[in-house]
């Protein structure tokens, strides 16, 4: 178990040096396919994301963003391709498999476990780290207990990190959305992920609670931990990404940096009906 | 063979119902979601209702027919209205209603039993205890009596999901509650008309069988069961699937106690073992429900 | 250490008691205690796993008739039935809780009670070897050592086997197993999102309450000294359900309460309603569910926050 704060790693990231060094390549998905019935979803995607970067994925609605981040969340099983985390393949592993080697995933539409206080939720995150044989629950109380202790101490760190400080016994009912949205970053942080997925994190927020999002997700980048960002929000993620990749009809049609993505041609007309949301990125 | 014919339509008149309780369930599931454990003990408190009207008060039997099933409705309406609503209205967990109606199996088994005491207590059939002899084709003008009305209810039924427009919004809140409530379709009405409606069928489950077995305070919850593994045999979505389950678990259940080598105490595992199979491996039942078509 | 202190008192006044009470008393003393064990493990199971499931009563029963069977029928000395005996209640408990724990909500209901009823069918279709309808009887908690632990002292055991019980699942509840649970209960796809294995929770779940409950099971057979299927059957069942609901579903000192009442009220009103107590239990349990539905320590909860926050 990791006994340096989050807040210390936090630091020490932010202090350390800028200096190029190729990141390694964490996650691959390669010729990745998703067919329902006659139709199409997903075809032929190569996509990595790398330790420390932030990749964003975009694409008009129906482009195939959500079955993409679902199959590589583990709730879906791909039709064909592969998906290979930090050298190993993952053949169409269930969702509690895929958390457990450290990719981590945010709902959409919030889904906190309603019976817990914040803090709990968090403590909930932090499984893969505290969970031992069952067995030892009713022996080695002492050290269960000391375990218990210490999880409740960094869940309070991350509750802090990402500014929910004041609610941490709070009943998660009691939140707003966005604060909910925090929470579950702060859940998802709490399994100290190499690999975290972010379902269209923007969707819902205010202006300012973007704001604060965008801090949070650099933050945790600079951490060494791997982010894979799906959103809608053009402005947003254009921001916030180091790398992008269109998707349009299940296919990718541009990679590169938010400013070669702004220029490239195919992306425009994909979005030629979305001439505003261009303009705003 | 005539032997061969009488059980058969002996294992029709059970398995109708059965199909009857199976259907009671499925007017309240439907729009509902909630499943309606109290439905064995309606159709008891309905026996017991056929034995003072009929049996005590000796009122001819389309009278006291008619005096129970009204009654029943009420039963039904005044249960949704103060043990279902309540809950529904204030958002609380699905699981509640469910206990709540667990909790007024309990009551009406109680009030029942200090009511009118341990004892079974007799109804009187519809048509008398003759025996109809056509043919090939024989029984008890009971058993004929319960499949002709049950095929009257399930043609109703059907007619009235199908056809009318106040059972196309049943189906309607049964698919989307919130949609059909965006749509002007009254939930509330809907709701008690599907409870009380649900009442009457089990009263006359109740009242169609009791003539065979009697009315008894204990005859709630095995009746109940059966009518639930029924509609899980035929599958929860259609008014058919609750006929069909009814049938096919009478007949599996009389044909095995006739001619299979078992004692006839383990005879009455069969049901038992179907629900669990079904449950296991085939929780949607046989018939698939409307919404799955694509 | 204050924990444990606190149990070592509690067994001890729980015991001393054992020994001050009259042999009617004490068959109603043991009779509460067991039902008490029985609430707190079906506690965790339905308040805390969230698994609505009618089997509790059913594995008291199985663990009680295997007692019997094993020590009279297959003639094993006692501690060796003991071993036998909670072996085959995790067994059983795990070949149930493997296909049990893959259905949701009502339809777990549904497979848990026809499991209950066929029980009862197998109990009463069993000939010698369960004594059929009658049951069996007619025997004694043989000796070990040539002694042999009756009266106040088996209620001892009682005492002992319910703390064990209580302090099994307050360890587990309050350990990153109880979250799990709760996770699973509350939302299981999110769970599954923080790397908790939903189907193996809950199976444990499953088999641990299960197995707990055909401990005390094996423990009542020498209570009554007879065993037969009216006792198991799905009253009881029902009863349990309504104790840890109107106790209080979730917390531990919900089920204790929850059992304490509901034992002890059919005496207090029998003057009143004779038998029929169960129509008592069920308009408690209708007026939890719609008023209350945490249950009276809900109401106490309630109590205690506006004594707080009063002047």
């Amino acid at each position: 178990m990791n006994t340096r704060t989050f807040a210390h790693r936090l630091d020490q990231a932010q202090r350390a040096d800028t200096a190029e060094v190729p990141a390694a390549e964490l996650l691959i998905v390669k010729g990745l396919c998703k067919q329902f019935g006659g139709l199409q979803a997903v075809a032929e995607l190569d996509l990595d994301v790398r330790v420390g970067e932030i990749l964003g994925v975009i694409g008009p609605n129906g482009a195939g963003k959500s079955t993409t981040f679902n199959m590589i969340a583990g709730a879906l099983a791909p039709s064909a391709g592969t998906l290979t985390f930090d050298g190993e393949l993952l053949a169409g592993l269930p969702a509690h498999a895929m958390a457990a080697r450290g990719i981590m995933r945010t709902f959409q539409h919030n889904k906190p476990f309603t019976s817990m206080s914040v803090r709990e939720n968090v403590m909930v995150g932090m499984h893969r780290r505290i969970k031992g044989p069952l067995w030892r629950v009713w022996v080695a109380s002492a050290s269960t207990v000391r375990a218990e202790r210490a999880a409740a101490q960094r869940a309070d760190e991350l509750v802090e990190f990402v500014g929910l400080a004041a609610w941490r016994d709070a009943d998660v009912a009691t939140l707003s959305f966005g604060q909910g949205r925090l929470l579950e970053i702060a859940r998802a942080l709490a399994a100290e992920p190499r690999l975290i997925l972010f379902d269209e994190p923007a969707a819902g927020l205010t202006p300012s609670e973007c704001e604060r999002l965008s801090i949070i997700i650099r933050q945790i980048a600079s951490q060494g931990i791997a982010v894979l960002l799906i959103e809608h929000d053009m402005r947003f993620l254009m921001a916030l990404a180091d790398r992008v990749a269109v998707l349009n009809f299940g296919r990718k049609i541009a990679q590169g940096t938010p400013a070669q993505i702004r220029a490239d041609d195919a992306v425009v007309k994909a979005y030629l009906g979305d001439l505003g949301a261009m303009a705003d990125a | 063979m005539r032997d061969f014919v009488e059980l058969i339509v002996g294992a029709m008149a059970s398995g109708c119902v059965y199909a009857l309780v199976a259907l009671s369930y499925l007017l309240i599931t439907r729009p509902t979601g909630v499943i309606n454990f109290a439905v064995g003990e309606w159709s008891m408190v309905a026996a017991f209702g056929g034995f003072l009207a009929l049996s005590r008060y000796e009122l001819p039997y389309p009278v006291g027919m008619a005096i129970v099933i009204a009654a029943m409705l009420v039963v039904g309406w005044l249960t949704e209205r103060f043990a279902v609503r309540p809950l529904v209205e204030r958002g609380a967990p699905a699981l509640a209603p469910i206990l709540a109606l667990l909790g007024m199996l309990v009551v009406f088994r109680e009030i029942v039993s200090v009511g009118m005491g341990p004892d079974p207590q007799p109804v009187p059939p519809m048509f008398g205890y003759g025996r109809l002899e056509l043919g090939l084709v024989a029984g008890s003008y009971q058993s004929f009596t319960i499949i002709v009305v049950t095929a009257l209810v399930f043609g109703s039924a059907w007619y009235f999901f199908e056809r009318t427009l106040a059972g196309r919004s049943f189906e309607a809140v049964a698919i989307d509650r919130r949609a059909a409530a965006l749509m002007g379709i009254n939930l509330r009405r809907v709701t008690a008309l599907a409870f009380a409606a649900s009442a009457a069928v089990a009263a006359l489950a109740g009242l169609l069988v009791s003539p065979n077995v009697s009315a008894h305070y204990m005859m709630g919850l095995p009746l109940a069961i059966q009518g639930f593994t029924a509609l899980v045999i035929g599958g929860v979505g259609r008014v058919e699937g609750a006929l069909l389950g009814g049938l096919i678990l009478a007949f599996a259940e009389q044909f095995t106690v006739r001619y299979a080598p078992i004692p006839p105490g383990l005879a009455q595992g069969v049901p038992l073992v179907l629900l669990i199979l079904f449950l296991l491996l085939r929780p949607t039942g046989l018939l698939r429900a409307r919404e799955s078509r694509a | 250490m204050k924990a444990l202190a606190g149990f070592a008192l509690t067994a001890l006044v729980l015991s001393a008691l054992a020994f001050m009470l009259g042999s009617y008393q004490t068959d109603v003393y043991r009779k509460l205690l067991l039902w008490v064990t029985l609430a707190l493990s079906y506690n965790f199971l339905f308040g805390i796993a969230g698994q609505v499931a009618f089997s509790h009563f059913t594995f008291y029963g199985i663990g009680a008739y295997a007692m019997v069977i094993l020590l009279f029928q297959v003639g094993l000395p006692l501690p060796l039935a003991i071993l036998a005996g909670i072996g085959l209640c995790v067994l059983l408990a795990l070949v149930v809780a493997i296909p049990a724990t893959r259905l949701e909500g009502f339809y777990l209901a549904l497979a848990t009670l026809a499991f209950a009823q066929l029980f009862i069918v197998v109990l009463n279709e069993g000939g010698t070897v369960t004594g059929a309808a009658g049951g069996l009887a007619n025997y004694r908690l043989p000796e070990v050592f040539g002694m042999r632990v009756t009266g106040p002292w088996y209620t001892v055991v009682i005492v002992l086997l319910l703390l064990g019980t209580l302090a099994s699942l307050w360890r587990l509840d309050r350990s990153w197993f109880g979250r799990a649970c709760r996770a699973v209960r509350d939302d299981p796809q999110a769970a599954q999102a923080m790397g908790i294995n939903v189907t193996a929770t809950r199976i444990a779940a499953y088999t641990i309450t299960s197995a707990m409950a055909g401990v005390a099971g094996m423990v009542y057979a020498f209570v009554d000294n007879t065993v037969n299927p009216p006792i198991f059957g799905l009253e009881n069942s029902f009863l349990l359900l309504f104790m840890v609901i109107v106790g209080g579903s979730g917390r531990h000192a919900g089920a204790i309460v929850g059992a304490v009442l509901l034992y002890l009220l059919p005496f207090v009103l029998s003057p009143l309603i004779g038998h029929h107590h169960a129509l008592v239990f069920g308009l408690f349990m209708v007026a939890v569910v719609l008023f209350q539905p945490k249950g009276v320590i809900g109401i106490w909860d309630g109590w205690m926050a506006k004594r707080r926050t009063a002047p």
